[in-house]
């Protein structure tokens, strides 16, 4: 079993897998970057080392200071959480070599299921469907315009080792193409270090459905089922749940089935999820058609739906699997109970483009209330660094059906104030409120084209009775983030020098 | 007929007003004139208070200068001093949180001026391009 696991993450997910280290008994090993040093995550593991500085490419995707920080910690295990090298088999690999317990698919199985190529020629073989697309070998624009010319219009441009929409672009016309081509190219570069580029079909109006499987080193292979992804911007999931509305029970055995067979063809090991778009443009039913979109070899974001509607904790299988253990659960003792939804906060303008925000949390309270559960990675008077993804917060609400816990979710985001910085809460609150989300019928483009007036919603005027707290505040002079005396240095800041008996 | 209000504070930044016996809570935050507020899910910036909104008096006519909407990277600069450009050009492409961000010109014009290099990390509110719109 492993004894001491670092975390070579940050912010909410780093958050979430100490905590399931303090409750299996397993030491955890923060690490973090110069912005960091403060950080929730942090504060939550049983020991910290720093990686360097702030940028990521010299901190949290610097794999020489994490194999460092691994050894100098003696930690026995690496978690990656998600983003950053959690899809990186080249990380894998290293940890491995390392004697490092890789919580995660074998780096042979990332390098394969990460391959947008190699993973479609996994679907193909375990009777899969998959959208039209390739990754042609001649990188050059040239080269990938022909490719749009055999996909056919609209074609998307994805980073071939990409995730979480990065390096993504579509393609509407022609005379668009070599401008998308070379923006997804830097993108790609940016984030991945790895320029290539996969051209596909683009399915119009699509539903995105995911299958969230499991696998043990013992050959055994579960899914817990699927979560909706459709309310999408810009291909970056924002609401999450589970179940689809949109499953028949027929659909959603065709769809686990076929996950679960892609698993075994892959080899796979540990937690995934299978991306399927569905093409709901002809009613849902259980002949309903879905393509393979690609996998994510890792544990994703919007995993708390899953276990809530499931009930069981998937970073403590998680961390069973990667010691050699079995799958704690079958199959048959695997089901869907109630309705939960997820809506991601993060620190970014609406009304402008949806820029991301970095700066100080001066109030940050989260809400408490029954069925709701919040996974975040910062606290009051925390600075949102702007080096980073900006993730603030998951709220998920959990009820026995979608329209409570549509209820519950939208209960929690009012009570949930945010000050000092830009968020997408009122924005996430006017889609739950929404006739297409309540109906349920937002495919993967609707906040990008009919809902897109949703982001810009008009400045509500303030209540009158709001100044009377204002007033209030200039009275007593004690809010947060309010004027302190000036400390230059204060000598608790840093204390060193004691020892301890 | 007024509503009588009264605000009490009831914790850190936390009010607690009750409008003719109707109870709302009210956070607030920052300091005085720079104050943020939150209302059943809805935030408020400076409330009651009047932007001023100064743009840069010698800022001769037909001139736009062009600066970041927040902490980033320059990723790329697809312009040089004497470039000319059309309505909606890509003059340069910022990075910040792992996006892309391309400024692009509001008008059609040409480029006076330049004031950052591919690489350069710049702070918002900073002048990155200087623009002489064509009237």
């Amino acid at each position: 079993m492993i004894k001491r696991l670092l975390i070579a993450n940050r912010g909410e997910i780093a958050v979430r897998i100490a905590r399931a280290c303090r409750e299996m008994g397993i030491e955890s090993v923060a690490v973090f970057s110069d912005a960091d040093a403060g950080a929730a995550h942090v504060v939550a593991a049983d020991y910290a080392v720093r990686l360097g500085p702030a940028p990521a490419t010299e901190s949290y995707l610097n794999v020489r200071a994490l194999l460092d920080a691994a050894t100098s910690s003696g930690a026995d295990a690496v978690h990656p959480g998600y983003g950053f090298l959690s899809e990186n088999a080249g990380f894998a690999r290293a940890c491995r070599d390392a004697g490092l317990a890789f919580v995660g698919p074998p780096a042979e199985v990332i390098a394969r299921m990460g391959s947008k190529i190699e993973a479609r020629a996994v679907a193909i073989s375990a009777g899969v469907p998959v959208v039209p697309g390739q990754t042609p070998a001649d990188q050059t624009d040239e080269g990938l315009v022909d490719a749009i010319r055999l996909v056919g219009l609209p074609a998307l441009i994805k980073a071939s080792a990409g995730g979480g929409g990065r390096g993504m672009r579509q393609v509407h016309d022609f005379a668009d193409a070599v401008a998308a081509i070379q923006s997804a190219r830097r993108e790609a570069e940016g984030a991945f270090r790895d320029g290539t580029l996969y051209v596909e079909r683009l399915i119009e109006r699509p539903h995105h459905v995911e299958v969230q499987i499991f696998a043990d080193s013992h050959g055994q292979v579960v899914h817990l089922f699927e979560r909706e992804c459709s309310v999408q911007r810009r291909h970056q999931k924002v609401i999450e749940e589970s179940p689809s509305p949109h499953l028949t029970p027929g659909l959603r055995q065709r769809m686990t089935d076929a996950a679960v067979r892609a698993a075994r063809a892959a080899g796979y090991v540990n937690a995934g999820t299978f991306e399927f778009l569905v093409d709901l443009g002809h009613g849902a039913g259980d002949d309903t058609p879905f393509y393979f979109l690609e996998m994510n070899t890792r544990l994703q974001v919007e995993h708390p739906v899953t276990e809530q509607v499931t009930g069981v904790d998937m970073v403590r299988a998680q961390l069973l699997v990667a010691s050699g253990l079995p799958l704690p659960w079958t199959q048959a003792s695997l089901t869907q109970r109630g309705h939960a939804i997820e809506a991601r906060i993060y620190a970014e303008d609406p009304s402008q483009a949806f820029i991301p925000q970095a700066g100080p949390l001066l109030l940050y309270r989260e809400p408490r209330l029954p069925g709701v559960r919040v996974d975040s990675g910062f606290r009051e008077g925390d600075q949102v660094p702007v080096h980073y993804d900006a993730l603030l917060a998951k709220v998920i609400a959990t009820a026995e059906t979608r329209e409570l816990a549509t209820a519950r979710l939208r209960q929690a985001l009012r009570a949930f104030p945010i000050l000092g910085i830009r968020t997408n809460i009122p924005f996430v609150i006017r889609v739950l409120d929404s006739e297409a989300f309540v109906a349920g019928t937002v495919h993967t483009g609707f906040l990008d084209h009919e809902g897109a007036s949703l982001a810009s919603a008009p400045a509500a005027e303030p209540p009158a009775f709001l100044r009377a707290a204002l007033d209030a505040a200039d009275l007593d002079g004690r809010t947060p983030g309010g004027p302190t005396a000036p400390r230059a240095s204060d000598p608790w800041d840093r204390v060193s020098g004691w020892s301890v008996r | 007929m007024s509503a009588r209000v009264v605000a009490t504070r009831i914790g850190d930044g936390v009010y607690r007003v009750d409008v003719d016996g109707r109870t709302e809570i009210v956070h607030v935050a920052g300091e005085q004139g720079q104050r943020w507020v939150h209302w059943n899910g809805q935030v408020f910036e400076r409330p009651f208070a009047v932007a001023p909104r100064t743009r840069s008096a010698r800022q001769p006519e037909g001139a736009q200068a062009l600066s970041a909407p927040m902490p980033s990277t320059v990723r790329k600069v697809a312009v040089a001093p004497g470039t000319r450009v059309s309505k909606g050009d890509t003059l340069l492409v910022l990075e910040a949180m792992k996006m892309e961000l391309p400024i692009r010109a509001a008008a059609d014009g040409v480029v006076r001026a330049v004031h950052c290099r591919e690489g350069e990390l710049v702070q918002p509110g900073v002048t990155l391009i200087e623009l002489d719109q064509r009237s």
